[in-house]
């Protein structure tokens, strides 16, 4: 896995992606949450999805 | 913030002390994954007893079948059988599960599952990871494995929290 140190200061540090794909941060993030919050962060996501699938159908408010 | 929908179905099954185990990925994401879906799934106890609480849960829910013009109600027969009843219900929609995984039902998955707690104290039962994992794996579909890379590696960073 890539070291996430800052490299330099105009360097952003390297994401945490694992050989799967995976953003082992993300995952990390995740974990400092209770479960509630963490499906609050599911449906806020889902909610702003659906709300732009929702704009670009025919007939949405754009 | 305002209390997650999801958490308000799951909160009204558990007033009604409905036995049910949270499975699919928002057992996943209740565990730390950074997925996302848009339905719960639950495997119910397919006990009569349970069937009724879980009705009038379900009532409390307004749960109607989603894909049914009509508005058609779950019914006891319907949760009886091992098949999935797909209802949206007034905080979102929800997918009651006779089984899942070839024919596994509510008491088969109750060892492999981790209680949680929902931030009003509720407990709820939700499919562990590695049984999750599992599943996943044994069925197979490209939509599953494509959840599995995710789901290892949140399994892994849970492991290596454990004291």
């Amino acid at each position: 896995m890539p070291d996430p140190t800052p490299r330099g200061q105009d360097e952003p540090a390297s994401p945490e992606i694992d050989e799967a794909g995976v953003d082992r941060a993300q995952i990390r993030a995740m974990l400092d949450l209770s479960p509630e919050e963490r499906l609050r962060v599911m449906e806020a996501f889902r909610d702003s999805v659906l709300a732009i699938r929702g704009a670009n159908e025919p007939g949405g408010v754009r | 913030m305002n209390r997650a929908g999801f958490a308000e179905i799951l909160s009204r099954l558990a007033d009604h002390e409905v036995k049910f185990i949270v499975v699919g990925m928002t057992a996943g994401a209740l565990q730390g994954a950074p997925v996302t879906t848009i339905d719960v799934d639950i495997v119910h106890s397919r006990d009569p007893e349970n069937v009724g609480r879980l009705l009038r849960a379900l009532g409390e829910l307004d749960a109607v079948y989603r894909h049914d013009p009509r508005g058609l109600r779950p019914t006891e027969s319907h949760l009886l059988s091992e098949g999935h009843q797909l209802l949206r219900t007034k905080h979102g929609d929800l997918d009651c599960l006779g089984t899942i995984d070839q024919g596994r039902g509510y008491d088969d998955l109750v060892p492999h599952t981790v209680e949680m707690s929902l931030d009003d104290g509720k407990k709820i039962k939700v499919l562990d990871l590695p049984g999750l994992i599992e599943a996943k794996e044994r069925a197979g579909r490209p939509k599953d494995l494509a959840a599995l890379p995710v789901l290892r590696a949140t399994l892994d960073e849970t492991t290596r929290r454990k004291p």
